[in-house]
């Protein structure tokens, strides 16, 4: 970590981050943001001029998986220079400070940074019962939440369950956990949906703040367009395989080992928007796709309630038990209808039979022509 | 034993009509036209929409492009669907006594009667059929539902393209859709209400036969020819009740 006054470029030099080193990031950045490549130059300029930016990372009701992805990543060091890119003043997993040290370091950005620093918020917000379900250093998470993140410039909401609940809501939601944007409304929220979230996601939205001074364009959850514009199946390499036909019928067959679609196994990539096909995870290595697993869509809106069953193509009929599909369902009705005819058709037969012929009425009185 | 002979089997209670009946034009040409096509098309619809949702063909290497084709069919399908319900919700508006909207919308005593009769008669609480012209209340207020269950899946339908391709005019149409019940929902209602369908078609050939057997009216014949068989007095009926309401 360098002193906040210190430029960028001094500061990587320092660390021995060579330029090369330093322009390929800014190319992959530009390329994850879908900005044009002569950007690259104007990205570069921005983050070699940035003064230190002071940064806060708050986690809830959190897994600590967001933090791990981006910690974890290795990417033209991801963690090298986004971290050193902002002044992280807080963030319990990685932070020096403990107790009342540490609250007092968040006290003070609040205070003395205020409308200027950047906060990520990893993990959900409980509202049930005073929100006395989830709490750090005496106080609750929304109390937090409502202290800090509308006095931030921007705030980050990384991962599911900081944008809408995620897995802590998931039914029945025991603690009442919300996102960070229903928590404190107020807050200048961008959300990073994603079980855990893309930390090139994250970098790309860190650096866009840095180069343009503002937050990149937002769809109406409020998440990046160059992240969460597109549909997984729209971008996924094996849609070759779902054109034409090829699809895996069970773990292990032949076609789960040539590779082919996995949408009969359930695979939510269809009704998914995320960039993962193309930015893909522990540096560009690999995704759930291509590793032969299904899209959950974890980065949908309540994906844990609304994708799942998650090896099923339709949702859960409500009302019905948790192994009978709408299929199932409507074929059962089908074959009921079909079943009650027949039946109904016999009992027709043996009612026509069982008439009586009418009797005296003549057949003209009903069918006299009408009179001029 | 001797009328069963001669009429054939459950006949017997079938008076000869003194006068032949008339020939009426009930079902004009877009009517039959929309009704033929909305058929072909659910047919096709359901087939390609069930592959869509379970491809229970798998492709072998050699044999291309199998799910694009079907949902290109489908989607074309689709839009046949589209235009012969418009053709007929226009007709709704243009066509005659019979085909009109006013015979479809439950809002007179008569037609609730109607359809009270009409539950009697399948639920074997009458004998005889209450003969009709145009379409029995019952079945009028069933029409009314599958057509708006037609309309629900064209919406959710063309809500389902959208994800695909939006253009300037079914984007802004539809794609506000998914922000308020999620594309998994709208999926699912897609699929369900097919089923419906599946139950309506049997049901509809069933009553359709054996309403023509009673009726002995020309009913399933009218619906390529557009033709009826009706007594005098029954037409006179007939418009006699529509002029009363």
């Amino acid at each position: 970590m360098f002193p906040s006054n210190q430029t960028f470029t001094r500061a990587l030099q320092q660390k021995g981050i060579n330029r090369r080193r330093f322009i390929k990031f800014c190319t992959a950045m530009t390329a994850t943001l879908a900005l044009p490549p002569r950007y690259v130059a104007q990205v570069a300029a921005a983050l070699e001029k940035a003064r230190k930016p002071v940064l806060v990372w708050l986690q809830f009701q959190d897994c600590a998986g967001n933090s791990e992805s981006i910690l974890r990543s290795s990417h033209p060091s991801v963690l090298e220079v986004v971290l050193d890119l902002f002044s992280w003043e807080y963030h319990e997993l990685v932070m020096a400070g403990a107790g009342h040290q540490a609250e007092a370091a968040l006290e003070r950005v609040v205070r003395e940074e205020k409308g200027k620093f950047l906060a990520v918020v990893e993990g959900a917000v409980p509202l049930a019962d005073d929100g006395v379900y989830c709490t750090v250093g005496g106080r609750t998470a929304l109390d937090i939440a409502r202290h800090v993140c509308p006095n931030a410039a921007a705030t980050i909401a990384a991962g599911a369950c900081a944008w809408d609940g995620g897995l802590v809501r998931a039914h029945p939601n025991p603690t009442g956990a919300v996102g960070i944007s229903e928590a404190v409304p107020e807050a200048n929220v961008i959300n990073l949906g994603g079980c855990p979230q893309n930390p090139a996601n994250t970098a790309a939205v860190l650096v866009h703040y840095l180069t343009f001074g503002q937050l990149p364009a937002m769809d109406q959850y409020h998440r990046p367009l160059f992240a969460y514009g597109r549909i997984i199946h729209d971008q996924c390499e094996r849609r070759a395989h779902y054109d034409a036909g090829r699809f895996v019928q069970e773990w292990g067959d032949e076609g789960h080992r040539k590779g082919w679609c996995l949408y009969k196994m359930g695979c939510k990539g269809p009704e998914a928007t995320f960039n993962c096909p193309s930015v893909r995870w522990n540096d560009g290595t690999s995704w759930p796709v291509k590793a032969g697993h299904g899209c959950l869509a974890c980065a949908s809106h309540r994906f844990w309630d609304v994708r799942s069953p998650f090896y099923e193509r339709l949702p859960q009929v409500p009302g019905f038990g948790a192994d009978v599909t709408a299929g199932e369902i409507g074929m059962g009705v089908t074959a009921a209808v079909a079943g009650a005819t027949i039946v109904h058709g016999i009992a027709s037969a043996i009612r026509d039979r069982m008439r009586t012929q009418p009797e005296a009425v003549p057949p003209q009185a009903s069918n006299q022509p009408p009179k001029a | 034993m001797t009328e069963l002979t001669k009429h054939g089997w459950g006949e017997a209670h079938r008076p000869e009509p003194a006068f032949p009946p008339l020939r009426v034009y009930v079902w004009e040409q877009p009517v039959r036209v929309s009704h033929w096509f909305i058929f072909l098309a659910v047919v096709v619809l359901s087939f390609t929409g069930y592959y869509i949702h379970n491809p229970f063909i798998v492709a072998k290497s050699s044999t291309p492009f199998l799910m694009a084709t079907i949902r290109f069919i489908h989607v074309v399908t689709g839009f046949v669907f589209i235009s012969a319900f418009l053709l007929r919700i226009y007709w709704f508006f243009k066509g005659n006594e019979w085909s009109n909207w006013r015979a479809f919308v439950p809002v007179h005593r008569r037609q609730w009667r109607g359809m009270g009769r009409m539950v009697a008669y399948y639920s074997f609480l009458r004998k005889d059929l209450v003969h009709q012209v145009g379409h029995n209340a019952l079945a009028a207020v069933t029409y009314l539902v599958m057509f708006t269950l037609m309309f629900v899946e064209i919406i959710t339908g063309l809500t389902l393209y959208t994800q695909v391709r939006g253009g300037w005019l079914l984007a802004p149409l539809f794609s506000w859709l998914p922000r308020v019940i999620d594309i998994q929902y709208i999926r699912l209602t897609h699929f369900c209400i097919m089923f419906a369908f599946f139950a309506f078609v049997i049901h509809h050939v069933y009553s359709a036969v054996l309403v023509s057997w009673e009726e002995r009216n020309g009913l399933i014949e009218s619906i390529f020819t557009g033709y009826k068989f009706v007594p005098r007095d029954e037409l006179a009926e007939d418009s006699a009740r529509r002029e009363a309401d």
